[in-house]
């Protein structure tokens, strides 16, 4: 059974290449897309997905907050940020929230693969 | 925190790899620029601020078939595809977006990041001084990619329009 991925990012090319980037690392997933954190709890609450990789910086709902939001809704759904900041802090926040990982931009298909395949194992 | 927290060639290089990533697949098209600097007909602007101990701005700005260009490029799109403003303007903040972002991580005490922001001409900064200026060459063509420094938290636009 194919894994489903709901990918959350403000910007439509942002999502295109996330999509692009895991059919290139061979993930062939089915995918659904959200705009902000809103629409991707709003995704998750209709059917939750196998996983969620999300944008950290987004209008209406960031990153960490719809993280939270789903864990305080009792979501477990396991979760990776790929947003464009990659601090130790922002890294910090993001596992104390219970992000499994966060991969930063740019990122390649390798990139990808390195934080994705230990998870699905 | 100095103004000289930012070193030129950490900016180069950032984008170098933004490029590289995102757009061609290797890291030799973004080059400084040689000689004299033409006028960008139909300038794009894209911007993203940083508030916090370190309060500046990152600023691309290219010429708008040069922003087409790399809006194919992004989308995986084919040369004579047509590229709406609203792709372009999305494509082009979000490289604004990732070269901010990892300015951000070069700084010993980050802050928060705005949301891109996309124009014709970027918004003065009050009491911003320029400190980095790099005008690059990508596939031949202007790219001008800028850094400007304010003072901490003196930054009033917070938010990105879209």
């Amino acid at each position: 059974m194919s894994i489903s991925v709901v990918v959350a990012d403000d910007s439509r090319v942002m999502r295109q290449i996330v999509i692009r980037t895991l059919r290139q690392a061979g993930y062939d997933w089915d995918v659904r897309e959200a705009s902000d954190g809103a629409e991707a709890f709003a995704a998750v609450k209709a059917e939750e997905p196998d996983v969620v990789l999300s944008d950290w910086n987004m209008p209406n709902m960031t990153g960490i907050e719809l993280l939270r939001t789903l864990r305080n809704a009792g979501y477990q759904t396991p979760f990776g940020f790929v947003t464009s900041e990659g601090s130790p802090e922002m890294r910090a926040t993001a596992e104390a929230a219970g992000a499994l990982f966060l991969i930063a931009k740019p990122f390649t298909p390798e990139s990808f693969r390195e934080v994705i395949d230990p998870v699905l194992a | 925190m100095t103004v000289t927290s930012v070193d030129h060639d950490q900016v180069h290089a950032i984008a170098q790899e933004v490029f590289a990533a995102m757009v061609d697949g290797d890291l030799g098209q973004l080059l400084p620029w040689e000689g004299e600097l033409p006028e960008l007909p139909e300038p794009v602007v894209a911007w993203v601020d940083l508030h916090g101990e370190w309060s500046g701005r990152a600023v691309l700005v290219t010429g708008h078939t040069t922003a087409e260009d790399l809006a194919r490029a992004l989308l995986g799109l084919p040369d004579d595809d047509e590229v709406s403003r609203e792709d372009l303007e999305d494509a082009f903040g979000e490289i604004a977006n990732v070269v901010g972002g990892n300015l951000k991580s070069l700084l010993p005490n980050p802050g928060t990041l705005g949301l891109p922001q996309v124009g014709t001409q970027v918004p003065t900064l009050g009491g911003a001084i320029r400190v980095q200026h790099l005008p690059l060459s990508w596939r031949g063509r202007l790219l001008v990619v800028d850094v400007w420094f304010a003072a901490p938290d003196s930054l009033t636009t917070t938010g990105g329009n879209r």
